[in-house]
């Protein structure tokens, strides 16, 4: 039994008169639901049952003054003969809720004290600087953004990282499914190139071994090459030039260029006859930007030349090969392969090579298939050049022979381009004279 | 120590701080002697005598008005007004005067006074009895905004507001005014005012509350917690000025921001803490940073009221929405 006492409303409120039963005798109410209308003098006010049950004696009548502390209604709830006034234990004077304006939860629950400058130290998890966007991408792709290294401002992974991320992640994958020794990926390398790297097994050895760690150029031409052979797609084509008349010249020249001081090598007549036929077809002089997806046409001519040192490979450069003439190429060329070969080269002198020319014929080799120099899109390869029986006019006649190869960049440049810029070549190393009016 | 509710923290903090210094003053409708429709200010009147705890005609704005006039000549005033609807016949004092007294008089004068008052619904009350009104305070430049949630921090806040040089809207949840006890020292403390306090740390979302929906968000917390999402939990207590920085290390944290309340969604306190999200944690952000708030109408009457209350299945729900987006 529950015995709803008119409790303590608040506002100041002492007794209210009764205007309107909502239940009578017999009824059954649920929590909340309204047990009668009050007036008082400052609201109407319906009061809710604060228990669930059954009615079983209504103690007022409609149009009667009620007091705060007059039991009103008494309401069967399943309970003991129950006398509070509220839906908690008993309460003092002081703790009532319910108000005549409204119901106030009343309950003597105590909760965790506070812990107020004590709080605990913050946890070190971080989280990745990254735009909601680039966060939308990286989810839309499946990726965890916090595994993703940032190029961006403060380390921000940008979207381009996401993506760089999500090839080296599929590339891994496609190897490791086809190929398990080997764990090739691509890895982003600034923003404009890819930068290929090659993951091995440890090599096994099946004797005795002297490891030996290897220099700084040996390492700077080893990542050279394998970027510039996973990214560029190679093909070469070969040829054998009649070089009979630059012979003949050469001969000719090199005693009065000797007397200058100057060692005349064959060398300037190819670049020169080279920088002729890249003005002439311009795309052996560009370079491919396959981000942007442009070809990049260079309107100046350096040359480097692939130069072999006791240090390994190098490749000093020759600027504005175009401006200058035979004899001032050769100079120029004699002192940058001595600077290179004992190492006081400047290294200005190394860098901004437009097109490069390896001449493996000084050793003696006829064939090679040159590597280009990434970014560069071509390369020449010289064979040495020797006496050979060639046959002309139906005959067989001994000629100074050149066997050349050019390497190309086969994304922007066809076979047919590197035929037509070979037999350029050969037309203007065949004839020297050409090289001067040209 | 003392087991206190959040009414009786109210009460005590009035007490002692009267005690501690003559110049607090205590008034409002009802509140002298009858202690105040909540209960409040019970015994006061009969403790410090009618010149310091006293009852006033039904004028809002005379009530602010008079502290006003009585802070700016050196005591401290603490009115109360008796709901939260009852404070607009007041806004003119304290908008137009009482939050720019110190700059009117380029610093000469400074009103050190708190108004009090019971805010916030659940309550089945009638009209001008349930509203949320602390944007509006929060809106107005020289003012603070403070709302507890427990009853250590309404003693430890409301002497913080009683001792702040400056003007302090105190409003109190009433809808948790005896909703359960706390231990609350007897000795003297406070509560700095514009400090948020992390009630819970969590790793997924952080969900920024205050008043009375702290512990709506508490009971949302236990559901989304077995499905394993962890919450942090910030009680804003101060709603003017903001405390910026501990939302912004948490949304840094977690990456993602609710905040529930239950002033109207529309230019609310939400749009605010949103904004501030968004400029300086933008960076971190998994997630729209999200508001669940009342719904754009006036508070409905009892019947309709379970209609506008946000529930812990709400938030609940909210916070799964976030945290999977």
């Amino acid at each position: 039994m529950f015995e709803f006492k008119f409790a303590d409303i608040g506002e100041g409120i002492h007794e209210g008169v009764l205007l309107k039963w909502f239940v009578k005798e017999g009824d059954t109410v649920k929590e909340g639901d309204s047990l009668f209308l009050v007036e008082t003098d400052k609201v109407n006010a319906e009061i809710p049952s604060p228990v669930s049950g059954k009615i079983n004696k209504l103690l007022a009548d409609v149009g009667e003054t009620i007091h705060v502390g007059n039991t009103v209604v008494i309401i069967d709830d399943g309970g003991e003969n129950n006398k509070v006034d509220s839906k908690n234990e008993p309460l003092s004077e002081d703790e009532k809720g319910a108000g005549v304006v409204g119901q106030i939860e009343v309950s003597s629950e105590v909760i965790e004290s506070s812990d107020e400058g004590k709080q605990e130290e913050k946890k070190g998890k971080t989280k990745v600087l990254a735009t909601p966007v680039a966060r939308k991408l990286a989810k839309d792709l499946g990726i965890d953004i916090n595994l993703v290294k940032g190029t961006g401002p403060a380390g921000r992974v940008m979207k381009e990282d996401i993506y760089a991320y999500k090839e080296r992640k599929e590339k891994k994958l496609e190897v490791s499914q086809d190929a398990k020794e080997t764990d090739v990926f691509i890895q982003p390398v600034g923003a404009t190139f890819l930068r290929p790297e090659v993951k091995r097994e440890e090599i096994k050895v099946y004797g005795e071994v002297e490891r030996v760690p290897i220099s700084r150029i040996r390492k700077t031409i080893s990542e050279n090459m394998v970027l510039s052979k996973s990214v560029i797609p190679h093909t070469s084509v070969m040829d054998d030039f009649d070089v009979t008349e630059l012979v003949k010249l050469r001969t000719e020249q090199k005693e009065m260029a000797r007397e200058r001081g100057i060692n005349l090598t064959y060398m300037p007549f190819i670049i020169k006859a080279l920088t002729i036929a890249l003005k002439e077809f311009p795309v052996f002089n560009s370079s491919f930007d396959d981000i942007k997806d442009e070809i990049i046409y260079k309107k100046y001519y350096n040359i480097g030349i692939a130069t072999d040192t006791p240090d390994g490979l190098m490749v000093p450069v020759l600027k504005e090969a175009n401006n200058k003439g035979i004899l001032e190429i050769a100079k120029e060329l004699e002192g940058l392969v001595e600077r290179a070969r004992n190492k006081t080269i400047g290294i200005e002198e190394l860098y901004g090579g437009t097109f490069t020319i390896t001449n493996y014929g000084a050793l003696g080799s006829s064939y090679g298939v040159p590597v280009i120099r990434y970014p560069e899109v071509a390369i020449l390869g010289i064979g040495k050049i020797d006496k050979k029986p060639v046959v002309m006019n139906d005959e067989i006649v001994i000629r100074h022979m050149m066997p050349v190869s050019l390497s190309i960049d086969h994304r922007i440049i066809d076979g047919g381009d590197a035929g037509r810029f070979l037999l350029r070549l050969k037309e203007l190393l065949s004839n020297p004279m050409l090289l001067l009016l040209s | 120590m003392a087991l206190l509710n959040i009414i009786g923290a109210v009460t005590h903090a009035l007490d002692s701080e009267m005690e501690r210094d003559k110049t607090v003053v205590v008034y409002g409708e009802d509140v002298g002697y009858e202690g105040g429709v909540f209960r409040a200010t019970v015994g006061l009147q009969k403790k410090y005598g009618v010149d310091r705890c006293f009852d006033t005609p039904l004028s809002e704005a005379a009530i602010v008005g008079t502290a006003i006039g009585m802070a700016i000549n050196g005591m401290k005033p603490v009115v109360e007004i008796q709901f939260d609807g009852f404070v607009l016949p007041a806004l003119n004092q304290i908008i137009a005067h009482a939050a720019r007294m110190r700059n009117r008089s380029r610093g000469k004068y400074n009103l050190p006074m708190v108004i009090r008052m019971p805010y916030g619904g659940g309550i089945r009350a009638l009209e001008h009895h349930s509203e949320s009104p602390e944007a509006i305070f929060a809106h107005i430049p020289g003012l603070k905004v403070v709302i507890p949630s427990t009853p250590y921090d309404t003693k430890g806040l409301l002497l913080a507001a009683i001792r702040d040089p400056d003007p302090v809207i105190f409003l109190e949840p009433k809808r948790i005014y005896r909703a359960f006890k706390q231990e609350v020292p007897e000795e003297d403390y406070t509560v700095p005012i514009g400090k948020a306090k992390i009630v819970k740390s969590g790793e997924d979302i952080t969900v920024v509350a205050w008043g009375a929906l702290i512990r709506e968000v508490q009971k949302a917390i236990e559901e989304v917690e077995k499905e394993g999402i962890s919450v942090e939990l910030i009680d804003l207590r101060t709603i003017s000025p903001i405390d910026r920085e501990t939302i912004i290390e948490s949304v840094k944290k977690t990456g993602r921001f609710l905040v529930v309340h239950e002033a109207v969604k529309s230019f609310g306190p939400g749009a605010e803490l949103i904004s501030i999200v968004n400029e300086k944690a933008f960076l971190y952000l998994e997630a729209p940073p999200t508001r669940l708030a009342g719904f754009d109408v006036t508070v409905p009457l009892p019947r309709g009221e379970h209609h506008f209350i946000i529930e812990p299945r709400q938030i609940a729900k909210k916070i799964k929405e976030v945290v999977e987006f």
